[in-house]
């Protein structure tokens, strides 16, 4: 579905991503870990159209998306949520949720009601139908997130790229959140590219991990196996001595 | 091809595959209502009361006319502020085009106002669209210090090539639009012109705003990026706006040309016009079309009694009230009819809670 062929991306001196190449098949949970500064947001931002590589190709759904813009590849399918909540903060609930509906492909005959109405049900999907006429800025860290998610799930996404959905929040509500993506998985038939710093709930939930560090991806396969790669132990804990 | 289909509280227009969305509730038409009212009477009461102060009626009407002239080039800044997510700091030079184009048209050429006001449109929003690319490629301080730029530029050729453009004197000769042969008569006519031509903006402005193209337009205002990665083509939204609200204001130009029967270009290019203007947009509250139209009529006649009043210094005195009006009134007019804290993208939808 998604494949990354030899991308490189640098800022200035730092390689922040590095040859990269991997591919995500239909239907797969991937989870994506690494130490802080690994390149897990910068893959992130290649693939949603945030930057453009320096080198490399991407392809979605076999169609080239590497020069795509971003709003062209949220049509095609791709959706994304931000590792610090990015909601319109001036815009209710509803209204974050309702331009998504608007921006997908065939979003551009729907009315105002017709598309607020659909909007409602992704707010329920996530529990936050209460809380509709609230401003996004004034809403709690945790739901905040799952606004986030019922926005990118808006979008009709066949590929949803996770970023962060659960820093900051607390064990019990991290736990809700990763019960919810694994649900929408199955729900809505996407592919999940999910990036993470709490290894000990993501490993539960995904079928496959992808550990990077320094730019470079240095163990791919499923949770057991990465958490046993020396390689991923060493990046994590440093070299021993 | 175009078909009507009423439902409750709205009224959904067919046209071809495209459908648009006309809210009617009439509970919401009161006040709205009175402030028209209000507004078509305002010669009316104002000439009376001026009865009671030795103050000149033509005066007041012609600030009368020359807060609709702000309201003229403030609605669509207003627009184009939110679509674009930028502010614009040349407005008055849109506006210049417009009385330029119209001028210079029918003076060389013999045109009609008639035929002049589609001329000066189209040539102010085709610059605009030439101008467009730096919505794209510029933005916060780039694209004020852009916009700042470009009515020097043209203050500077309307200086050097003074034959065409007149420089100081301005070009005299642009035929009117309405003559009676009574003065106080014709100054209410066009004040009356005027309005509807606010009016007209203000129409549109309120269509779009409410409209899902608004809407989209406040994403963008809010924050791009957002707005590009959830599907949102913001550079298909961002030119057409740039291009047709600019095109807008200088209609306004056409008016001023039309009005005063010359276009004086270094009189409506100075920065002190572009103080004004801007003032009004913010002093309106942001993103709000109506407080527009109210700030323009309380910084006109600001402007016009501050001048009675301190002679020289009017200037001066007029920027300290409106400095202190910005630091007491930060959600602007608007924000004192309206209590509330944000920007209300498309008002029409109200859910009900149940």
């Amino acid at each position: 579905m998604l494949e990354l062929k030899n991308v490189r991306k640098r800022f200035g001196g730092i390689v922040a991503v590095d040859d990269v190449s991997f591919k995500v098949n239909k239907g797969e949970i991937v989870g994506l870990i690494g130490p802080n500064g690994a390149g897990k947001s910068t893959l992130i931002n290649l693939v949603s159209g945030y930057y453009y590589p320096n080198e490399g190709r991407i392809t979605f759904t076999g169609e080239d998306i590497t020069w795509k813009k971003p709003f062209y590849r949220a049509k095609k399918g791709i959706a994304r949520t931000f590792q610090n909540p990015r909601l319109v903060g001036n815009m209710t609930a509803l209204m974050n949720v309702l331009y998504a509906i608007l921006g997908r492909n065939g979003g551009e005959n729907l009315t105002l009601y017709e598309a607020s109405a659909e909007a409602m049900y992704y707010l329920d999907l996530f529990g936050l139908l209460k809380r509709r006429d609230v401003l996004a800025q004034d809403l709690p860290l945790y739901e905040m997130r799952l606004l986030e998610l019922a926005r990118a799930l808006a979008l009709k996404p066949r590929l949803l790229l996770i970023d962060e959905a659960m820093a900051g929040l607390n064990p019990a509500e991290a736990e809700n959140v990763s019960k919810l993506i694994t649900r929408i998985r199955d729900e809505f038939d996407l592919t999940i590219v999910w990036v993470e710093h709490v290894l000990r709930i993501l490993m539960r939930s995904v079928e496959r991990v992808v550990a990077m560090h320094y730019g470079k991806i240095i163990a791919d396969g499923t949770p057991q196996e990465v958490s046993r790669d020396p390689k991923v132990i060493e990046a994590y804990i440093g070299e021993e001595i | 091809m175009v078909r009507l289909e009423p439902r409750r509280g709205r009224l959904i227009i067919h046209v071809f595959k495209k459908k648009f969305e006309w809210t009617i509730e009439p509970r919401y038409w009161r006040n709205p209502i009175i402030g028209l009212i209000i507004w078509l009477a305002l010669p009316v009461i104002l000439i009376g009361i001026s009865q009671l102060f030795p103050i000149s009626v033509l005066r007041i009407i012609s600030t009368l006319i020359f807060a609709n002239i702000i309201c003229m080039i403030a609605i669509p800044l207003t627009v184009q502020i939110i679509g674009t997510g930028r502010v614009n700091f040349g407005p008055h030079f849109f506006a210049a085009i417009g009385g330029y184009t119209s001028a210079l048209l029918s003076k060389n050429f013999g045109l009609s106002p008639i035929a002049t006001l589609p001329t000066s449109f189209a040539l102010g929003a085709l610059i605009a669209l030439f101008l467009s690319p730096i919505t794209i490629i510029s933005r916060g301080l780039y694209f004020v210090l852009i916009t700042l730029l470009l009515p020097f530029i043209l203050l500077e050729i309307a200086y050097w090539q003074s034959e065409i453009f007149g420089a100081e004197t301005g070009i005299p000769g642009v035929p009117i639009l309405l003559e009676t042969g009574n003065v106080f008569l014709d100054n209410v006519l066009y004040f009356y012109l005027s309005l509807m031509i606010v009016l007209l903006f203000l129409f549109f402005a309120d269509r779009i705003l409410r409209s899902r193209y608004g809407f989209l337009m406040g994403v963008i205002n809010e924050d791009e990026e957002v707005a590009e990665s959830y599907g949102i083509n913001t550079t298909r939204m961002k030119i057409p706006t740039f291009a047709i609200t600019s095109g807008a204001m200088a209609i306004a130009g056409w008016f001023i040309a039309h009005y005063y029967g010359s276009f004086t270009g270094p009189a409506w290019l100075q920065p002190s016009f572009l103080i004004i203007i801007l003032l009004t947009t913010t002093l309106g509250g942001k993103g709000a079309i109506y407080g527009v139209v109210l700030s323009a009529y309380v910084i006109a006649s600001l402007r016009e009694a501050t001048r009675v009043a301190f002679g020289e210094l009017s200037i001066v005195v007029l920027f300290i009230i409106l400095l202190l009006l910005l630091y007491f009134l930060p959600e602007g007019f608007w924000g004192l009819y309206r209590k509330r804290r944000y920007r209300e993208y498309f008002p029409s939808i109200k859910i009900r809670r149940g």
